[in-house]
């Protein structure tokens, strides 16, 4: 575990109310630029893709085929308030809209009216490619095939076996430890299949430095992550808010791969140096360090902050930071093993336990952190055993259940008033 | 010695040629669900639950081991809890990851094929036996026996003569029962098949002996077959894994175990679709083949709460059945304890379906 980093001077200037991370603003507009270019490339006659998060992105990147993330577009679509009606458009179609909404959510989108689709709505994607995750996903993206002019290619999900301890450690250059022989190789030939798949439609032919080039520029994000990552867990006050960096970590993970994210990634880490360097807290008077496990809670925000005034607790972890620093590094001289070593296990690493509950951990000590508020998914198993990790580090741990997108559920969950009696009362 | 089974892709032959009686755990429809399953597992559908249950209040602790298969999303959180417990010394057997992706294809082929080494090594480190050519070709057989009787079973139920709930029995008992006592135990329901399915009174739809196929989720156990044939329909096919689409009675002739699952991984690859495996394309080409196999009026798909698969198929179930003249009664997101209420609801429709026909 590494030492806490503490400014030198005792005054710690506090980061000018409402000013966000360059960084953050920076990914959050060039995303939405980016993706008008994709529209006219679409309109030119180029094939786009539609891709799940947990795809081998690179091999779009390489043949120059401008991709989607399902995800990141569901979310623009809930953001732009047009959730709703998406999914109101699948059931009038026969398909479920209570079934994972945020993989099926694009699909309504393509069918509504001009006027109401975000940033213009998702171009026809050419091909739709997804790993064959949990029972829907699979025929989710066998909708999009079934749309005119979409293909779509599907690759296996093989479940968690093995689990070698401190996966963290062994995935950057150890990977054929860290996820088994055997699951490398189905996933490193499927894509090689996706490689001739899509040479085979689009008429171009696979550069394989270009591959290497892209998975190193992938590598040097990650690495850029890391750093970042690591000086906020050793800076005691917290230089960074926690909604300020997901943002600037996420937009550049779906631009993985280009010199554009990399360099995003650099910004982040010298924004976050540069605060360090001036000794800018975000909360000033801090005096406890909260860690928050789980997806974010998107419908509230607001609620990272809450806690600063009264309590001097600052939350200075997500995952989302996290992820990008260790979730992503693969060096290896094949770049088709290594982007296979990428994705072959990149969700297990965050929810299957025992790797979830060891990681949040090692997270948590590295953070300092005083307390872990802990909002409970339902959709992955195992959420106790990282709530018991915790505890039996002496970390004090608030269980929440609720939907992280959903302003119901977590207004019934009574989010704020239970983190405010949390650190009341064991924090 | 017997090796418990949570789902439906152990290739049995490979668990008989080690020395072991695959037995599998089926959960049932009914019965309450814990707390500590519950926050286990997450949303996971019920049956897993009460599986999860059944193992962790000791009802299988005779097993020598267990296999758990990734045959959807509920069952492989099962294992990825019980991985966890097993290590504390809850579980009182080894737990092993069966994982056969379904799609084909040579990749998925040898992937499939190295699990079922990695079975036979698991379940022969628990038995101390090994696979050779005299095992499995025993295996081979006692499997195939099984499997005759299955397919007796499969045409006396053609023959309108055994009804679902006994067919169903009769896989139960074959999916648990050793092969010997499973043969025995199925001649003994072949042979009383003969007598009439008792119906309730008033019988809302006796007389009609409407032939129905069930999709959607799996059953467990006979309490909706045994509901739905009371009230005077005739269950005469499924395409869930408890039923007509169980992988047993199915052996292939090898020397050695590599070749034996090589053979078995392709055997895997012609197995019926899968709702949470398998694409909709698939599961829909293989209902209307089913249906018209055994001469269904109609189809009834119930599907439990959190078990997602089976909904996404509906689209394109409709259209496909009304092309072919026959109906389709739906119950979805059936609650853990709702069962009876969404059986009542079938046996609702199946009336109005019965009556539109009789009236056209």
């Amino acid at each position: 575990m590494t030492e806490p980093r503490t400014p030198a001077q005792p005054r710690t200037p506090q980061a000018p109310a409402g000013q966000r991370l360059r960084s953050a603003v920076a990914a959050t507009r060039h995303q939405k630029e980016w993706f008008q270019t994709v529209r006219q490339r679409a309109a030119a006659g180029e094939p786009i893709a539609l891709v799940n998060a947990d795809a081998p992105h690179e091999v779009f990147r390489a043949l120059d085929i401008p991709y989607v993330v399902t995800q990141w577009w569901s979310s623009i679509i809930a953001a732009k308030q047009a959730g709703p009606a998406s999914m109101d458009r699948l059931a009038a179609g026969g398909l479920p809209d209570f079934s994972l909404q945020y993989d099926a959510m694009p699909l309504g989108e393509q069918d509504l009216p001009a006027e109401d689709r975000p940033w213009g709505g998702l171009p026809a994607p050419r091909f739709a490619v997804a790993e064959r995750s949990g029972d829907v996903t699979a025929k989710i993206f066998e909708q999009w095939g079934n749309r005119p002019g979409t293909e779509t290619f599907l690759l296996s999900r093989t479940g968690a076996d093995p689990v070698p301890d401190r996966w963290w450690e062994l995935v950057p250059h150890q990977w054929e430890q860290a996820f088994g022989t055997e699951r490398l190789d189905l996933l490193e030939g499927e894509i090689q299949d996706l490689i001739a798949w899509l040479e085979e439609r689009t008429g171009r032919t696979m550069d394989y430095g270009r591959l290497a080039e892209i998975m190193a520029l992938g590598n040097e994000q990650a690495e850029w992550n890391r750093r970042t990552r690591d000086l906020i867990a050793t800076t005691r006050p917290t230089p960074v808010l926690v909604n300020d960096t997901m943002p600037a970590v996420m937009a550049p993970q779906w631009q993985r791969g280009t010199q554009w994210a990399v360099d995003a990634a650099r910004s982040l880490y010298e924004e976050t140096a540069e605060r360090v360097d001036r000794q800018v807290a975000v909360c000033p008077g801090e005096r406890k360090r909260l860690m928050w496990v789980g997806r974010g809670l998107w419908s509230d925000l607001g609620l990272y902050t809450r806690f600063q005034e009264e309590f001097g607790a600052v939350f200075v972890w997500s995952m989302y930071l996290a992820i990008a620093a260790d979730g992503y590094l693969r060096y290896g001289d094949d770049p088709v093993r290594a982007l296979a070593a990428r994705f072959v296990g990149i969700t297990d690493q965050l929810y299957v336990p025992p790797w979830s509950s060891q990681w949040y951990v090692k997270e948590a000590l590295t953070h300092g952190v005083d307390g872990v508020v802990h909002l409970v998914a339902d959709d992955t198993p195992g959420s106790g055993f990282i709530t018991e990790a915790l505890e039996a580090e002496g970390i004090p741990v608030l269980e929440i259940r609720a939907n992280n997108a959903d302003q119901r559920s977590s207004s019934a969950a009574r989010i704020p008033e239970r983190i405010a009696e949390f650190i009341r009362r064991r924090v | 010695m017997r090796i418990g089974v949570v789902g439906a892709d152990v290739p049995r032959q490979v668990v008989l040629a080690c020395g072991a009686v695959p037995v599998r755990i089926l959960g049932s429809w009914t019965g309450a669900v814990s707390q500590e399953a519950t926050e286990l597992l997450g949303a996971a559908d019920a049956v897993a639950a009460r599986v999860l249950d059944e193992i962790l209040s000791g009802d299988h602790d005779e097993l020598a081991g267990l296999v758990v298969c990734n045959d959807s999303m509920a069952d492989l959180r099962v294992y990825y809890v019980l991985r966890i417990l097993d290590e504390r010394g809850r579980v009182p057997f080894p737990v092993h990851l069966l994982d056969a992706p379904r799609g084909g294809g040579a990749h998925r082929r040898r992937f499939v094929s190295h699990q079922y080494e990695r079975l036979a090594a698991f379940v022969s480190g628990v038995t101390g036996q090994q696979v050779d050519a005299t095992s499995l070709a025993e295996a081979a057989a006692r499997e195939a026996k099984l499997g005759q009787a299955l397919e007796a079973v499969q045409g006396r139920r053609r023959e309108r003569v055994l009804s679902g709930t006994t067919a169903l029995t009769a896989y139960r008992a074959a999916a648990q029962l050793s092969p010997e006592d499973a043969w025995e135990r199925i001649g003994e329901l072949v042979r009383s098949a003969a007598e009439p399915v008792e119906l309730d009174e008033p019988a809302e739809l006796a007389g009609a002996r409407v032939p129905v196929y069930l999709t959607g989720s799996s059953h467990p156990d006979a309490t909706v077959y045994a509901a739905l044939e009371a009230a005077g329909a005739v269950v005469v096919g499924e395409d869930h894994d408890a039923g007509d689409a169980a992988w047993i009675g199915d052996a292939v002739n090898a020397a050695t175990l590599e070749e034996a699952c090589a053979q078995l991984a392709d055997r895997h690859t012609a197995r019926p679709p899968a709702a949470a495996r398998s694409l909709s394309s698939e599961r829909t080409e293989h209902l209307l083949a089913e249906t018209e196999r055994c001469g269904a009026a109609g189809v009834v798909a119930l599907v439990r709460d959190l078990d997602d698969g089976p909904v996404w198929d509906l689209a394109e179930y409709r259209p496909a059945l009304a092309s072919r003249d026959l109906w389709l009664a739906e119950q979805l997101r059936v609650p853990a304890g709702g069962v009876q209420d969404a059986t009542a609801g079938i046996i609702r429709a199946l009336q109005r379906n019965v009556n539109r026909k009789d009236a056209l």
